[in-house]
């Protein structure tokens, strides 16, 4: 007890030094701790999501991009297939299609377009506010609503992709009416609307005041050179909204389409087989798989590197202490010189490194734990990065 | 075996997502639709085991309804959402409705579909483009309304495989009265007073192109009494056409029907049933409507 008492107040006078040996151990302990939690919680993710996605269509192009855009909404987007890709599906009668859309982005957060089957496929549910119903209207995740702080009856602005590009996309207010439960998924991350709407975002679709000029004469149509399209769909202006072009057109990202039976994503998949196609059936589970198994090659390598790094650093550490003990030896030995036993010293020195390796355990711990609690947000960044 | 359990899972979630979650919110089925004759059709096919789900009010044009929040949710739910398709109304293309279970009942002969009036203008970086109108009461043609029960009866069957047989049954019976109205309606034209027939609205496209009738139709508000400047254009038309019948879309007041006689007009009231009946089911209301034309063009 008095070996203690004397070691913390040893310590407290101290303080700068002890403080600096407690936070690179907590650092030395928290590293390996926090890579194995994020890498864990990245295959978890991966897989799972993965496995509950039977197939996945999109361009022709990198399979892991596709996968990662229809998966976690990643910034890797390829070139768009149109609906008529997902008509195909349909009209096959072999499973069901949900088309994705998810070329914007609303304060941070991605804008997925896409169709009720969604919430159904993807099992989400909501934690406030009702379904979508109509144009410009959107479901928050739970961490974008979250951190935004915004909730139903609020709005967001879809994001223009060209600050300079002054007759591109324009910005849409979106009405929020309800937000999802958290589900630790890329979910949580997004803003989902119905496909349409990502249309209307995307200049498809669109509303304006009226637009014969009031100068024709009749008979004669001449669109006005002031109109105005809406930035917001409202009771008033909804009905003006309209789409142009053959709907077949329509762009989307990627489709989800979930396949009657084993024996239809089989057809499906031999469909999509030519090389020349420009379109491609992927599955996620392969194309996930193979990521995981690098991912865990490149793992085993970061635990060697780990393991001697921090070896090194607990090496050096142990170095420090022993160096400051040197320091320390005038006075051991005046110690020494008034009656302290050399088990009484050894006791000190002992209880001043249990202390030290005491509190910077803790703290790796609570580290470790912060981590953990927002490991599934951390994954979903990372994998949308 | 990776990709049975994938499939299997990806089944379950379907299964899920299309009867399980509509099915916890009520017992029954239910078909909702955007006009009565569909609602009509839905009614017989599903024989008293299903729940139809029209919101429109009585007197509410559905093409021209908007429905609320409420509406739309309710319409969510169904487990077959049936539209009539050609443009008929335009609110569900401004509401979110689960594909996999919508439907647009006319999908099947677009190339039947009769275009009207088109529209060119041009604004935004698209340049000129085009809104093409499209005749909407494909039902008046009974021939399109069997193509559109067989899409309605196979959808339901679908969604519904419980009731499939029952369905299929009921459906053959429908097309019998649909098939009857249609080989009544082909006689029409060989009626010795059959000539040109002018429409108090533009609502029988396809009645006139399938039942080789002319009809002209003129924009009058079934609700109003024409005013004199419409008698006015009515007169036009009759000396242009040479038209000796007139339909009403809406029972039209004694002075209408009265003015109407003074012309020299034959009238019959034959509603398209868009909406609701006030009495009289749709085959019931059809069969009056083609019975009352027949006297008409027999009379004269």
């Amino acid at each position: 007890m008095n070996a203690f008492f004397l070691a913390f107040a040893y310590l407290r006078y101290h303080w700068a030094r002890s403080l600096v040996l407690v936070l690179v151990t907590a650092l030395i302990l928290s590293v390996p701790l926090i890579s194995q939690v994020l890498l864990n919680g990245s295959q978890t993710a991966l897989t799972e999501r993965a496995a509950q996605t039977p197939l996945v269509l999109g361009r022709r192009g990198s399979q892991l991009d596709l996968a990662m855009n229809a998966l976690y909404f990643s910034d890797d987007r390829a070139e768009p297939v149109t609906m008529a890709d997902a008509d195909v599906i349909w009209d096959s009668g072999l499973g069901l299609p949900i088309p994705l859309n998810t070329a914007f982005e609303t304060n941070g957060a991605r804008i997925i377009g896409t169709s009720l089957e969604y919430f159904d496929f993807r099992g989400l549910e909501l934690a406030e506010g009702r379904q979508m119903a109509l144009l410009g209207e959107a479901l928050l995740g739970a961490k974008v609503a979250d951190r935004l702080g915004l909730g139903p009856g609020d709005t967001v602005v879809s994001a223009p992709q060209n600050l300079f590009d002054l007759d591109g996309v324009y910005p849409l207010e979106l009405n929020i009416v309800g937000i999802l439960a958290p589900t630790g998924t890329a979910d949580d991350e997004g803003v989902f609307v119905d496909v349409k709407t990502s249309w209307v975002i995307a200049g498809i679709g669109h509303g304006h005041d009226g637009v014969l000029d009031e100068a024709a004469t009749p008979g004669e149509i001449v669109a006005s050179a002031s109109i105005v399209e809406f930035n917001r769909i409202t009771q008033d202006n909804i009905d003006s909204f309209h789409f142009h072009g053959d709907p077949g057109d329509y762009p989307v990202s990627a489709i989800l389409v979930a396949p009657n039976d084993a024996r239809a994503a089989t057809i499906l998949r031999g469909r999509y087989l030519d090389a020349e196609n420009p379109v491609q059936l992927i599955v996620p589970k392969e194309v996930i798989g193979e990521l995981v198994g690098r991912i865990f090659r490149i793992k085993a390598l970061l635990d060697a590197v780990t393991l001697i790094i921090g070896g090194a650093a607990l090496a050096a550490v142990a170095l420090a202490v022993f160096l400051t003990y040197r320091l320390r030896d005038g006075e051991i030995r005046t110690a020494f010189k008034i009656g302290a036993r050399r088990g009484m010293i050894l006791r000190l020195l002992a209880a001043e490194t249990f202390i030290i390796l005491c509190t910077a355990g803790a703290i790796a711990f609570g580290i470790t734990f912060a981590v953990q609690s927002n490991g599934s947000t951390i994954v979903a960044w990372l994998l949308a990065t | 075996m990776q990709m049975n359990t994938l499939c299997r899972r990806s089944v379950l979630g379907m299964l899920l997502s299309v009867t399980a979650m509509p099915l916890a919110a009520q017992d029954r089925p239910v078909v909702a639709t955007d006009n009565y004759p569909l609602a009509y059709f839905a009614d017989r096919l599903g024989g008293g085991a299903v729940d139809t789900v029209f919101l429109v009010p009585a007197g509410t044009d559905p093409s021209f309804w908007r429905p609320g929040i409420a509406d739309i949710s309710e319409i969510q739910s169904a487990d077959v959402i049936a539209l009539n398709g050609a443009g008929f109304s335009t609110w569900p293309t401004k509401a979110s409705l689960p594909r996999s279970r919508t439907i647009d009942t006319s999908a099947g002969f677009g190339d039947r579909l009769i275009r009207t009036d088109t529209v060119t203008h041009s604004h935004g970086e698209g340049g000129e483009h085009s809104h093409a109108a499209t005749a909407s009461y494909t039902w008046l043609d009974f021939a399109l309304a069997q193509e559109q029960v067989k899409v309605l009866a196979d959808a339901m069957a679908r969604q519904m495989p419980d009731n499939a047989a029952s369905i299929a049954r009921e459906r053959d019976v429908l097309l019998a009265d649909l098939d009857a109205l249609d080989t009544r309606a082909m006689v029409l034209s060989d009626q010795p007073g059959a000539g040109p027939v002018i429409a108090s609205h533009p609502r029988y496209h396809y009645f006139a192109a399938a039942y080789d009738l002319e009809i002209t139709a003129l924009e009058w508000d079934a609700t109003e009494d024409p005013t004199d400047a419409q008698w006015a254009t009515l007169e036009t038309m009759i000396a242009d056409t040479g038209a000796r019948h007139f339909i009403w879309e809406a029972e039209p007041s004694a002075a209408a029907q009265r003015r109407m006689s003074a012309l020299g007009l034959t009238d019959v009231v034959f509603s398209p049933l868009a909406n609701t009946p006030s009495e009289g089911s749709f085959i019931d209301r059809m069969r009056g409507a083609l019975d009352a034309l027949e006297s008409a063009f027999q009379e004269n």
